[in-house]
């Protein structure tokens, strides 16, 4: 029982964590949106606009989602789904390595940024568009 | 790898949500041990085959690749 109230404990400190990292996100992504938008770059504040709405839509499902799971008695998190990440998260970040080194390459020559907060900007969204399809990825393989 | 998890679910009238709540893991682990698309840890395993009241052997059939000559 002791255990059971440990991983209760642990998945509300969990799911609170992503809420609060979520949030932060989101605000960044308003104010870039914003700031661009009164600059006049449109698609930079489209991005800011689709980044913030995307986040909000993944927190509001995983915070349903994961309180209907506890309330159930099920953990937020067991060695699958830890598994699934671990395996997600090491095949996104070696390709986001050669992928920097390719926009590092590409960009004196080929692509054109307008600054390094946007060459950025691409490199962190390749790197989490890559970990939610390697994670969609994983969790219907057989590991 | 093959499993009698459902089969022997059955015998004792549990639902994969029974189980994987016994377990102490999510309904996917259960669905995806059943189908044999999850290698489990030896921790898991001896959990299951208890819940179940088996053996670790008996519960899950490690089918070799190799053809024997």
């Amino acid at each position: 029982m002791k255990t059971k109230n440990n991983t209760e404990g642990k998945d509300k400190i969990r799911m609170a964590a992503i809420v609060i990292v979520s949030l932060a996100v989101i605000a960044t992504g308003t104010l870039f949106s914003r700031t661009a938008f009164m600059k006049g770059d449109i698609s930079g504040g489209v991005v800011g606009a689709f980044i913030s709405i995307t986040i909000l839509a993944f927190v509001i499902f995983v915070f349903i989602r994961g309180n209907r799971d506890m309330e159930k008695g099920f953990p937020l998190q067991d060695e699958r789904s830890r598994k699934v990440i671990e395996k997600a998260t090491s095949k996104a970040f070696y390709i986001s390595m050669y992928s920097l080194l390719a926009i590092g390459f590409l960009s004196e020559n080929i692509i054109h940024f307008r600054d390094v907060s946007q060459a950025t900007g691409i490199a962190v969204g390749m790197m989490a568009l890559l970990f939610a399809v390697f994670w969609a990825y994983y969790n219907r393989k057989e590991i | 790898m093959k499993t009698r998890m459902k089969e022997l679910r059955a015998r004792y009238n549990l639902t994969q949500e029974d189980l994987a709540r016994k377990v102490g893991v999510r309904r996917e682990t259960i669905l995806f041990l059943e189908k044999g698309k999850y290698n489990p840890s030896l921790k898991l395993a001896h959990d299951v085959s208890k819940a179940l009241k088996t053996t670790i052997d008996e519960l899950f059939i490690f089918e070799d690749n190799k053809k024997k000559k």
